[in-house]
């Protein structure tokens, strides 16, 4: 009943907002769309997703089935699909899937639609959906998920910072006197995954350096890049053990709920699974923005929640794709709460209740208003292409583990700052260079 | 009247009817993939896009230029011949043992198929908890007996950090991957002792032989073309195989573990550059090939000697 009276109010709103909600029966009667998306990392939000799903198939006649598969499935999936022509109408991909833009529809439709509803997006969102170089929508992206400091209260409050690191500067000397009095390192990752891609870039974005321009020339090559691999390699040497160069995805999230990291950078999730298991221990977590450095603060998105239509879905099935995914972002105050905050939305205002929750998380935490350094989390946070937009050469770099590799034979001594990003540079190099001469990539 | 002959008597046609079902597999499952990879590989396709458009030798060309690709492929033919060494030596060992009669050698042969009956991936996921940075229940073994910690033999650390220095990621890969592919070489190499005539083995017993001497002089001669076929499925299967890495260190730390079949995914399918990761997978072939042709010739003349 709940849930009627919720989906009612979301369509009165979008009637009122002109989004033009089809009426039953404005598709061809055996209409069906299909979704392929993650196991999202909170499984209420599957719950709540796939229901909706299901009550939106209901009162627009449109069939609706969803398939979830794991995060690391999803882009050789799409390939193979959109190489045998069919399969999925919507595939949710969590990372920019620029590269396959030949295969997929130009969404610039409902993106535009999106932004006549509900105003300017988050920069982050625009950056993974919009190809500047083909003029192409070739994406809707319609949440993001922020990628804050964790921190242990109680050691960086015995350190001298009650309110945690806000500076590269306290990082190094905070964590390193924690790892000295205590032997609980900081965890930031240097290996192939994920998260190590994402906190090496934010190092070293803050330190003035970047992967490429806001015109797509390849500027890694750089004294800010070199200050920043300098840096992370110190504190990998001081206030780190190795085992940060063998970490998965998964390795911080553990540490930090066993109590064995006094610092990482993560979604939420490391601290929800440990609200779950030990609320007294979760109260000890506190979050922390992008971290200051000589040249600004900026922290990559953890993920993106992009959807994606293949050339293939046409006629009535993509008008429904189309509906489904716009009267999806007008929902997003349900997405936000069922994601236990781990979905922020793209376009702000479909979540007015949000700065409200940041203040008192609806989810239990102690103090309730552990996630309001979020409030600000559009000031810094940015995307994988930044200060350009995220093409399929950065998505290779991406790929390639092209940047945690440059920090790692530093902080292993294999060679020096410089060496190293330099040799990573000629590899940047030659990747756009393959990307530009397919037409996909913009600068040289 | 004289009958006809039935189409079935004629060995030609019953052979082929037998190995049309082989060659049909053969050629679906391996053979147009693999042509479709080499047509790849001449081309210009991505993840979004497979029209095929002739750019001739440009992928390779820029893959042989790449410094990481030079890497990979080294680390994957020394990580292939390193593991055939120790598989080669463990196989023979386990197979003379388990060909001897005892008591319970049907368990131990069940026990020892194991690691190769259970499918990789959930092999590999028990392996990255074995040798988690930090939570290997092996480090905590050697932590309890002083191998480990403040004044341990081996690291003042708690942990050896098996999947994070570069000497020991590489180690764990090699064990892993012998761990994984001597069962097959074991039963291989048993089946060609099980297949040595017995009245040789008890003429050489009659003759006074003893063990060491009838192994080396009589079985492992013998067995040598079944053993160079062992070999030969084990060099392949891990030439090309990705997922012991893919699940336990992505090929780090750094590139230390990153082999041929997973940076082709990793350049193919994650970075959208599809034709560049088939370039990639097919550079193993002529090796493999030129390898497949000099182990089958050995066996061949082995086999005629």
């Amino acid at each position: 009943m709940k849930r009627a009276i919720r989906l009612l109010i979301v369509f009165s709103m979008l009637a009122a907002l002109g989004v033009g909600i089809s009426a039953q029966g404005d598709y061809a009667d055996g209409t069906e769309i299909s979704l392929l998306q993650w196991s999202h990392f909170v499984p209420r939000y599957d719950e709540w997703f796939d229901a909706y799903a299901a009550e939106w198939g209901e009162a627009n006649g449109v069939g609706v089935t969803v398939d979830h598969v794991n995060f690391t499935e999803l882009f050789s999936t799409l390939a193979a699909e959109i190489d045998a022509g069919e399969g999925h109408t919507i595939v949710e991909v969590l990372f920019s899937p620029a590269s396959f833009i030949d295969g997929l529809h130009d969404l610039r439709d409902i993106n535009e639609q999106a932004m006549e509803n509900w105003g300017e997006r988050a920069a982050t969102c625009q950056a993974a959906s919009y190809l500047p170089v083909v003029d192409t929508y070739y994406a809707y992206t319609h949440g993001y998920v922020p990628d804050p400091g964790d921190y242990d209260i109680a050691l960086w409050t015995d350190a001298g910072y009650p309110e945690g690191p806000k500076t590269y500067d306290d990082l190094l000397e905070g964590g390193r006197a924690i790892f000295e009095s205590t032997g609980i390192p900081v965890g930031l990752g240097m290996s192939p995954e994920l998260d190590s891609r994402m906190a090496n870039r934010a190092a070293i974005w803050s330190f003035g350096g970047s992967v490429q321009d806001e015109n797509e020339n390849v500027v890694l090559n750089s004294e800010e890049t070199i200050a920043a691999v300098k840096y992370l390699a110190q504190l990998q040497n001081e206030a780190m053990t190795d085992e940060v160069f063998g970490w998965t995805a998964a390795s911080n999230n553990q540490g930090l709920i066993a109590g064995e990291l006094s610092y990482i950078l993560n979604s939420n999730s490391a601290y929800r699974s440990l609200q779950k298991i030990d609320e007294a221990a979760a109260a000890n977590i506190g979050f922390t923005a992008a971290l200051e450095g000589p040249a600004g603060a900026w922290a990559s998105s953890h993920v993106w929640q992009i959807y994606v239509i293949p050339n293939y879905v046409e006629g009535d099935e993509l008008a429904a794709a189309k509906q489904f995914i716009l009267d999806h972002s007008a929902n997003y105050s349900d997405a936000t709460y069922y994601s236990e905050l781990y979905n922020f939305p793209c376009h702000p205002s479909t979540v007015p209740e949000l700065d409200g929750w940041l203040e008192e998380d609806p989810w239990g935490s102690m103090p309730p208003n552990k996630f309001e350094v979020l409030k600000t989390v559009n000031d810094w946070s940015v995307h994988l292409g930044f200060p350009g937009v995220t093409n399929p050469a950065i998505s290779q770099v991406f790929a390639e583990s092209v940047i945690p590799n440059m920090t790692a034979k530093v902080a292993l001594g294999e060679l020096s700052a410089e060496e190293a990003v330099a040799q990573a540079h000629e590899r940047v190099e030659e990747i756009f260079s393959e990307w530009r001469a397919k037409g996909m990539v913009g600068g040289g | 009247m004289i009958a006809r002959a039935h189409p079935f008597d004629s060995r030609r046609v019953v052979g082929a009817l037998f190995l049309a079902p082989a060659l049909l597999y053969i050629v679906l499952i391996v053979g147009l993939p693999f042509l479709l990879a080499i047509a790849f590989g001449f081309s210009d396709v991505t993840v979004g896009n497979t029209d095929l458009n002739f750019v001739g030798l440009q992928n390779y060309l820029a893959v042989w230029e790449n410094d990481i690709f030079r890497q990979v492929f080294e680390t994957t033919v020394r990580f292939t011949l390193i593991s055939q060494i120790f598989i080669l030596i463990f196989a023979n060992i386990l197979a003379i043992i388990f060909t001897q009669n005892f008591t319970g050698k049907w368990f131990a042969r069940f026990i020892f198929i194991l690691p190769w009956a259970t499918p990789v991936s959930l092999a590999m996921i028990g392996w990255l908890w074995m040798l988690d940075t930090k939570y290997s229940p092996i480090d905590y073994l050697l932590l309890q007996t002083g191998f480990l910690g403040p004044n341990g033999i081996l690291s003042s650390n708690r942990n050896l950090f098996w999947l994070a220095t570069p000497d020991l990621s590489q180690i764990s890969v090699i064990f892993v991957q012998v761990w994984r592919m001597t069962p097959l070489a074991t039963v291989i190499l048993m089946a060609g002792l099980s297949s040595i005539p017995t009245d040789i083995l008890d003429q050489a017993e009659v003759d006074g032989s003893r063990f060491m001497r009838t192994l080396l002089q009589i079985k492992l001669p013998l067995i040598l073309p079944i053993m160079v076929i062992a070999l030969l499925f084990s060099m392949i299967t891990m030439f090309g195989d990705m997922t012991v890495v893919y699940v336990l260190t992505r090929g780090g730390p750094v590139d230390y573990t990153r082999v041929l079949g997973l940076y082709s995914f990793q350049v193919g399918i994650e970075g959208g550059n599809l034709a560049q990761g088939a370039a990639i997978s097919l550079f193993a072939f002529p090796l493999l090939l030129a390898m497949a042709i000099l182990m089958l010739r050995t066996a061949s003349r082995a086999e005629v000697r």
